[in-house]
């Protein structure tokens, strides 16, 4: 079973499975081991050492065998501590899925209920309960598993409301299935991951809760021992005879600690966002591990920013992702270059390479150089980098709403970029940023400037995005699919502001997307990717016009164009490959309808094709002649 | 603003009703009568019966929630028989030194706790991460009264840097150094757990939103990374941290009660434990109510310093 | 011929600001009422930007949503409970996310017989043998029936997606945006199995997206959503090379075509009306270049032109 493997895999977790199995194994033995009846008091004997001669552990106030107490507390301890978390996971599981699942009115009075219930600061409730049943370790259990309901009640509900909205909770129910089948096939079955993780990392919660209710003499009664009691009774004697504190005290740190460890392991073995290595905070700038420094083009000495054989691979466990596998690219002053491919094809990730803003982990730039004026950013000290960052070379990200901070005002971030850059006085920089809204056209600059991000359109925050990336008069921008998230109507007024920027300011810019229409529109320049390489590079009219690799012009014929009318559609067989397993040659030869033998043997090089173009293939769809 | 703040406090009418109705029903669970627990061995069939009528435990259910209420809302949570003393007086007296331990313990928690997830996630997988990870674990395995009990081992009785109980001087002045001196081993022992979860909580809410797009938008204007995990990451990851205090509020106020223990604190846990040890109903019932709605109103704080924070949440 | 389809005055309504008792603080009006026809065998294409009601009017026609007015009539018969299991035979739905619309923790095979017991109380022996018909229809290998849906690629699963739709043996399919989330090269492919399909099992569509060229490329008609309310319906290869109402032009103007020069249709910054408040008369009012006091004080009524081509426009153009 691959969760017990990924389990395994935890060192820490592995200690804390045997600690627990140890403890276990012990406490369901202790029945048959030959230890002195743990009630039996002598008094002649109390107080006795451990490791002398009454016993390992030695004896308690009353003389009584602490060994064979802390044995039977441990069990006693353990069944009541498991039997509460069970009793509040399956009650709560029962509520929140009741609850998430059927919404409305349902879930508003039951949820109010619980929040009632949790305005309680927790002891206090478990201790009225407590006050209530009157003192035993039955109450104790049946008062922390009620206060612990309110919280898996709402950590589960959470997760089922999820679920619920679920596409497949709808395909569902078009298979004709109802509501509780739904619950149980197709909701329980999601939510019982949810349900084992919380229930593992809180059974030491009730471990130490139900020992806490002991120890202030509510839960187990005398003689009987459980840990909690047997430190509660010792307390008297602490300074005297801290042995018998000690003992229980230890043991219920040692079994918590276990649990939490173990539980620990158990969540991020289940949580499928920890199984991908997804929650490790990306690093301030891009790993670099490169062998060698590529120099810098002669031909290009005219471009602002040029790749060079630039690689960038993601590291995850065992497999590399090959992202970007040796790119090179130029762009010049007032240029708009085009970078398109599908998702997969590494366009984004060469473009986030260029600052060092890959995340890393598990990004690594494995090789090449980026020369920015000359002067080779990949492996520049971080300070280099945060200097030219939004400064010279500014981006602009897909996802308007993602990408501002939600709780900071358009102003403030603005202000923040120009005076990240330019020490200026508050005021300078915020006339400066009413400045930058206005120049992307947003009406009410002076009032707009102190709305928040989620008070704005899509659009709006789309120029938002521009005007922090113009803030400081950068060189290059690098647009990442700036109008993918938006409708075609708002897409056209941002293309256009775009390209009238770039002509006032004659700015550099790189733009990624997957739409040829808009690189058609936008761009001078064009370099289609496919499985982290170019494939081929020219004059974007050049090259919508006659496609010399066989993948652009099939993937151009795989777009429908308005005004086309009702048609078959070309398409190309197949699937790109992962770039965790490239084939050897052509990475699109599997796909490619005049692939040979030959585009399977070797490396396939980008070769010159005509001015300014290059291809990548033996076989282009055009002559070298015909490109000019 | 204000009226955000006004909003709150409405919405905590039917909150404290609903905690008053649950410790009245509670408290009417109780099995046997009251009247017997309370006259133990003087329990004549006429003694018990006066005294139901006396307490108007012979009224039906409801009338008695509405008259007990009444009296609660004008300050009479009635007469403790167990201290002889109005139960208000005693939980007033008891529940200040309460805030004193669980406040300054809250602060401790609040300020270490967040402060060492943040820098255990900027500098995750690193020593200081690794050093605060296992010390976490630590914190949130050992029980709160055992490390009450080995501090005093420790601190009080080997180095004799702390008395070993008590919230004042047997003899001398109660004054403010003499009470940080008895604070300091108790206020320390009731915030290592609650320290524990938030750390823990803060470091993978920092993770979460370290992951954000908004993040490596900071990081692409060319800001300093110190202010990208201050300013921008924890500003964001204290929307899920906020809470989480007020809960760790909950706790630390609460969970004072084994502290109190342990130290022979004068406040309202200890009250409350002996009250149930005596069955003494009036007590706890008071005990439990007021420092709920304390609580309550301590929450609503809470709510308050998130839309502060947080402009999506409508005001 | 009776229309597959047949929708009369549906709209649907949401409670905004809920409250535990009482009536919720306002209502927004997602799809206003909407009467279309869509023809046995026809794909009726609708297109709208994101927030024009389109998602909402499909969940609406599967019974997923209640419709707060309106009738739905399939093949003559009107459907007047929300019941999804009544809808599941005659008309079934394909997401737009294909992972996210299959259970994660279930085989594709439970997954594709779950249609097949539970609306057609099949054995396992048709069960088999419908889903080995299916699969041979979309190009799918038996032994993917084995696996769990994280294994396949977007453009499989969507597949997978369709293959339960069908399974379903309704003869009219909801696509809601069936391939924006594919890319180009898979997006061809998916959409020509569509069009073999439906020649194959003489299904209807009734297709939604936010492309126009894709939209174009697949209908027989289009209708075109604005906030809420269709405002033109005719045939794809007319409506946006002869749009009638202001609104198609702006999208046909809008969207990005090799050869077509850069300029912004619209010179300044819009944004969609306010749906808590919305406008009395044409919703398109403010941008719209036509716009005259009519407009402002009646909305426009979808009118019939010739050769089908309605528009709900008091300044067609």
């Amino acid at each position: 079973m691959s969760f017990l493997r990924l389990l395994s895999r935890n060192r820490l977790a592995l200690a804390g499975l045997v600690v627990m199995a140890l403890v276990v194994v012990l406490a369901l033995i202790t029945p048959l081991l030959p230890l002195a009846d743990p009630d039996v008091t002598n008094t002649a004997d109390r107080f006795k050492r451990p490791l002398g001669d009454a016993g390992l552990l030695g004896t308690d106030h009353l003389g009584r065998d602490l060994l064979s107490r802390l044995l039977w507390g441990t069990r006693l301890s353990l069944a009541v501590g498991v039997a509460a978390a069970l009793i509040a996971a399956t009650i709560g599981a029962a509520i929140g899925i009741v609850a998430g699942f059927y919404g409305g009115r349902t879930d508003n009075i039951i949820m109010r209920g619980v929040d009632m219930l949790m305005a309680f600061p927790y002891i206090l409730l478990a201790l009225a309960i407590v006050a209530a049943l009157g003192p035993g370790l039955l109450n104790a259990l049946i008062a922390v598993a009620a206060v612990n309901i309110p919280f898996f009640a709402r950590n589960i509900r959470g997760v089922t409301v999820s679920i619920a909205h679920k596409e497949f909770v709808d395909a569902a129910r078009l298979s004709g299935m109802g509501d509780v089948r739904i619950i149980v096939t197709e909701v329980l079955p999601n939510v019982i991951p949810v349900i084992v993780i919380a229930m593992s990392t809180t059974i030491g919660w009730m471990i130490l809760e139900t020992a806490g209710l002991s120890f202030l003499g509510l839960g187990s009664q005398p003689p009987q021992a459980d840990l909690g009691s047997m430190l509660g009774e010792a307390r008297s004697a602490l300074i005297t005879n801290p042995h018998t504190s000690v003992v229980p005290g230890a043991m219920i740190l040692v079994i918590v600690m276990a649990i939490n460890l173990l539980g620990d392991g158990v969540r991020d073995a289940l949580d499928p966002r920890l199984k991908s290595g997804a929650l490790s905070r990306p690093m301030p700038a891009t790993l670099v591990r490169r062998d060698s420094v590529p120099p810098q083009p002669r031909t290009e000495d005219e471009a602002i920013l040029a790749l060079r054989d630039l690689k960038t691979e993601f590291h995850v466990k065992n497999r590399v992702y090959k992202a970007v596998g040796g790119v090179d690219l130029h762009v010049r002053p007032g240029e708009c270059l085009g970078i398109i491919g599908e998702s997969g094809s590494g366009k984004s990730v060469t473009a986030l390479s260029v600052m060092g803003l890959v995340a890393s982990p598990p990004g690594v730039i494995t090789g090449g150089a980026v020369y920015f004026e000359g002067q080779d950013l990949i492996g520049a000290p971080y300070e280099t980098l945060r200097r030219l960052r939004g400064n010279r070379v500014a981006y602009i990200f897909q996802d308007p709403l993602a990408t501002l901070h939600p709780l900071y005002t358009v102003g403030e971030q603005l202000i923040e970029a120009v005076r990240a850059h330019h020490p200026t006085s508050r005021d300078e920089a915020r006339t400066h940023a009413i400045d930058l809204l206005k120049s992307v056209r947003i009406p009410n600059a002076e009032t707009r400037i102190d709305s928040y991000p989620h008070e704005l359109s899509g659009g709006m925050r789309q120029r938002v995005g521009i005007a922090m990336a113009l803030a400081n008069d950068p060189e290059v921008i690098i647009a990442d699919e700036p109008t993918t998230a938006l409708d075609v109507t708002v897409q056209a007024q941002i293309l256009s502001l775009l390209d009238d920027l770039r002509r006032e300011r004659g700015l550099a810019i790189v733009f990624i997307t997957h739409d040829f229409g808009v690189v058609a529109q936008l761009c001078d320049r064009v370099a289609v990717m496919y499985a982290g390489r170019i494939v081929e590079e020219g004059p974007t009219a050049a090259i919508l016009g006659a496609p010399a690799h066989p993948y652009t012009a099939r993937l151009m014929a795989c777009v429908p164009e308005l005004g086309g009318g009702r048609r078959e559609l070309a398409a190309i067989p197949g699937l790109p490959p992962v770039v965790d397993n490239l084939p050897q040659g052509c990475a699109f030869a599997d796909r490619c309808h005049k692939a040979t033998d030959a585009c399977r043997e070797g490396e396939v090089t980008l070769v010159p094709k005509g001015p300014d173009r290059a291809v990548r293939c033996i076989d282009p769809e055009i002559a070298t002649e015909a490109a000019q | 603003m204000a009226g955000y703040i006004l909003k709150r406090l409405f919405s905590a009418i039917p909150v404290l009703l609903g905690i008053s109705i649950i410790v009245f029903l509670i408290m009417a669970m109780i099995p046997g009568d009251p009247a017997t627990a309370i006259l133990g061995s003087y329990a004549t069939p006429e003694n018990v019966e006066k005294l139901n009528r006396d307490l108007g435990l012979d009224k039906p259910l409801v009338q008695r929630y509405f008259i007990w209420l009444g009296n609660m809302l004008q300050g009479d949570f009635g007469r403790s028989f167990s201290l002889n003393r109005a139960v208000l007086d005693e939980v007033m007296e008891r529940f200040n030194a309460t805030l004193i331990l669980a406040g300054t313990s809250f602060v401790i928690c609040s300020v270490l706790g967040v402060a060492a997830g943040v820098v255990s996630a900027a500098r995750q997988y690193g020593l200081a991460d690794k050093a605060i990870t296992f010390a976490v674990l630590l914190g949130i395995s050992i029980p709160s009264f055992f490390l009450g009990m080995m501090m005093i081992l420790i601190f009080a009785v080997n180095l004799r840097w702390f008395p070993v109980s008590g919230m004042w001087p047997i003899y001398g002045a109660r004054d403010l150094s003499a009470l940080l001196s008895h604070l300091t081993l108790p206020a320390s022992a009731l915030a290592v757990v609650a320290t524990g979860v938030i750390a823990r909580l803060s470091r993978s809410a920092m993770l979460e939103v370290m992951r954000q797009d908004f993040i490596r938008t900071a990081r692409a204007k060319g800001v300093h990374e110190r202010s990208v995990i201050w300013r921008h990451a924890l500003r964001a990851a204290m929307v899920s941290i906020i809470p989480v205090l007020g809960i760790q509020a909950g706790f630390v106020l609460s969970g004072a009660v084994y502290i109190e223990m342990v130290f022979q604190w004068p406040g309202v846990g200890r009250m409350l434990v002996d009250a149930i040890l005596k069955r003494d109903i009036l007590l706890v019932q008071g005990g439990v109510v007021f420092v709920a709605a304390c609580y309550v109103m301590f929450n609503i704080a809470v709510d308050v310093a998130q839309g502060l924070l947080d402009p999506r949440i409508k005001t | 011929m009776t229309a597959a389809l047949k929708l009369s005055g549906l709209s649907k309504t949401f409670p905004v600001g809920k409250r535990l008792l009482g009536p919720p603080r306002a209502f927004v009006r997602a799809v206003q009422p909407v009467s279309l026809t869509v023809e046995t065998g026809e794909t009726l294409g609708i297109v709208g930007e994101s927030g024009c009601g389109k998602s909402t009017l499909a969940r609406m026609l599967v019974g997923l949503l209640e419709p707060t007015t309106g009738q739905i009539e399939i093949e003559g018969e009107p459907l007047d409970n929300a019941d999804p299991a009544t809808f599941g035979r005659k008309i079934q739905y394909v997401f737009q996310d294909p992972i996210s619309s299959l259970n994660p923790r279930k085989t594709i095979r439970q997954i594709m017989e779950a249609p097949l017991r539970n609306l057609h109380g099949m054995d396992a022996k048709a069960r088999a043998a419908r889903i080995a018909e299916i699969f041979a229809a979309v190009n799918l290998r038996e032994e993917f029936l084995d696996r769990y849906p994280h294994e396949f690629s977007g453009g499989q699963a969507q597949r997978i997606g369709i293959a339960r739709a069908l399974a379903a043996d309704a003869r009219i399919l909801i696509l809601d945006e069936p391939v924006s989330a594919l890319d180009v090269s898979v997006q061809a492919q998916v959409l020509n199995l569509l069009a073999g399909l439906k020649a194959k099992f003489d299904l209807t569509y009734l297709f939604i997206s936010h492309d126009l060229a894709v939209v174009e490329a697949v209908s027989d008609r289009v209708a075109v959503l604005y906030f809420g309310s269709v405002v033109e319906v005719g045939p794809a290869e007319q409506i946006f090379s002869n749009p009638r109402h202001p609104y198609t032009k702006l999208l046909a103007d809008s969207a990005p075509v090799v050869g077509r020069a850069l300029k912004a249709p619209e010179g300044r910054e819009t944004e969609l009306p306010d749906p808590l408040n919305p406008p009395t008369g044409c919703a398109f009012l403010a941008r719209c270049p036509f716009a005259s006091d009519q407009c402002t004080s009646t909305p426009p009524e979808l009118v019939e032109g010739e050769t089908g081509h309605s528009v709900a426009c008091h300044h067609p153009i």
